[in-house]
């Protein structure tokens, strides 16, 4: 049974150092990616397609 | 469980984007009422035909000016009649994302929030006019560039420059195309000596409204009231008249846009001289306006694709990506 114990320890203990050892983001960094990538014209296009006229879908890909 | 919703409510028209649908619903901003019982008798479309034609006992009116809620009540039940017309109902509570003019003042933020929030809302989020039509627009306001972007609404307007996501530079004046309407009407009844109703002053203005001349200019025959006589009276106004009683507003316009040019970082100034401004809104629509925004800033103007729904569209899709875009709503930048 202590065995059984000590092995889990082990493994937590383990599985901790792994995720401790990984490069850590900052929160600001992965926030503000998120932000731009959701800005993205691909993530809009679903919208944009969505509301605008299935004829003017071929007109221009990015309004410039 | 309802479906979150995105409210474009601007001063002549609400447009409501519901997620993962689309627009649902366009209509003036306009309630009709009963005077003495206070009962709401129509919304939208139906409201505004009534504008300037009811009897004594109804009024209809618009119940935001230059971008403001003057009448708190009255909006409030128009934003609830708006939303039942889309599905909301006292058991299906959305989050809202909501478009206001940037110029907006705290109290002013807090009644549109109250009143979507009394109206159904379960979460009511605001977020500039400019940073949504920039959205709604299709610039590429996630790179490192400068993306300018100006919206004439009905009451307000606003010139932004945008890049990585945020606003760099901002200026808003609370005119609009109804001020245009407005002094339509004021020319013709100083010069004229004849009163029109705002109905008319819009058709005029559509008509042969411009902010500098055009290739296709003609005149166009105006029915109003004596003010002498008080008998219908018609009048034909000219494409140069239009222009000479619009022009304070024009010029005030313009004048914003400069001011938005001039707070602009060098590094991104440049950026317009090659990829323009983009006007969007229903004012921007006036004939002539981006060539004369053109000349007198020596920077390209280009007309948005959607100009009326670039805003809704941009709200449109903060309420699709809610999370990633929460740093947006007003009240996140501004604790």
């Amino acid at each position: 049974m202590i065995w059984v114990l000590v092995a889990i320890v082990v493994v937590v203990l383990a599985v901790l150092v792994i995720v401790m050892r990984k490069p850590h983001q900052e929160p600001g960094v992965a926030s503000f990616r998120r932000h731009i990538d959701a800005l993205s014209p691909e993530a809009r296009r679903e919208v944009m397609d969505r509301v605008r006229p299935p004829d003017s879908n071929q007109q221009e890909g990015q309004g410039n | 469980m309802a479906r979150d919703l995105a409210i474009d409510l601007g001063t002549a028209n609400t447009l409501v984007y519901m997620k993962g649908r689309g627009i649902v619903l366009n209509e003036p901003s306009v309630i009709a009422l009963n005077r003495q019982t206070g009962e709401v008798l129509a919304t939208g479309r139906e409201a505004w035909q009534m504008i300037g034609r009811t009897p004594g006992y109804i009024v209809a009116v618009r119940p935001l000016r230059g971008g403001a809620i003057t009448d708190f009540e009255i909006t409030e039940r128009m934003i609830r009649l708006l939303l039942q017309r889309v599905g909301v109902s006292r058991f299906t509570r959305p989050k809202v994302v909501i478009c206001v003019p940037s110029a907006i003042t705290e109290v002013e933020r807090r009644a549109v929030t109250d009143a979507a929030r009394r109206a159904g809302a379960a979460d009511a989020q605001l977020i500039e006019q400019p940073m949504a039509a920039a959205i709604g627009a299709d610039l590429p306001i996630d790179e490192p560039v400068g993306n300018m972007v100006i919206d004439i609404g009905g009451g307000t307007s606003e010139t932004a420059v945008i890049s990585l996501g945020g606003v760099v530079a901002l200026e808003a004046v609370r005119v609009g195309s109804f001020d245009i309407d407005a002094a339509i009407q004021a020319y013709v009844r100083r010069e004229h000596g004849i009163a029109i109703g705002e109905r008319t002053a819009e058709e005029v203005k559509m008509a042969i409204g411009s902010a500098a001349p055009t290739d296709d200019e003609s005149q166009a025959e105006v029915r109003g009231r004596d003010l002498m006589t008080g008998l219908p009276k018609t009048v034909v106004l000219t494409p140069e008249e239009i222009r000479f009683a619009i022009e304070d507003v024009v010029s005030s316009i313009i004048a914003s846009v400069v001011r938005c040019l001039a707070k602009a970082p060098p590094e991104l100034a440049q950026d317009f001289l090659v990829r323009g401004m983009y006007l969007v809104g229903g004012g921007g629509l006036l004939r002539g306006l981006a060539p004369r925004i053109e000349r007198e800033t020596q920077v390209p103007v280009k007309m948005s694709n959607m100009p009326l729904e670039a805003v809704v569209m941009g709200a449109g899709h903060c309420i699709e990506h809610y999370d990633a875009l929460k740093t947006m709503f007003m009240g996140a930048r501004r604790p």
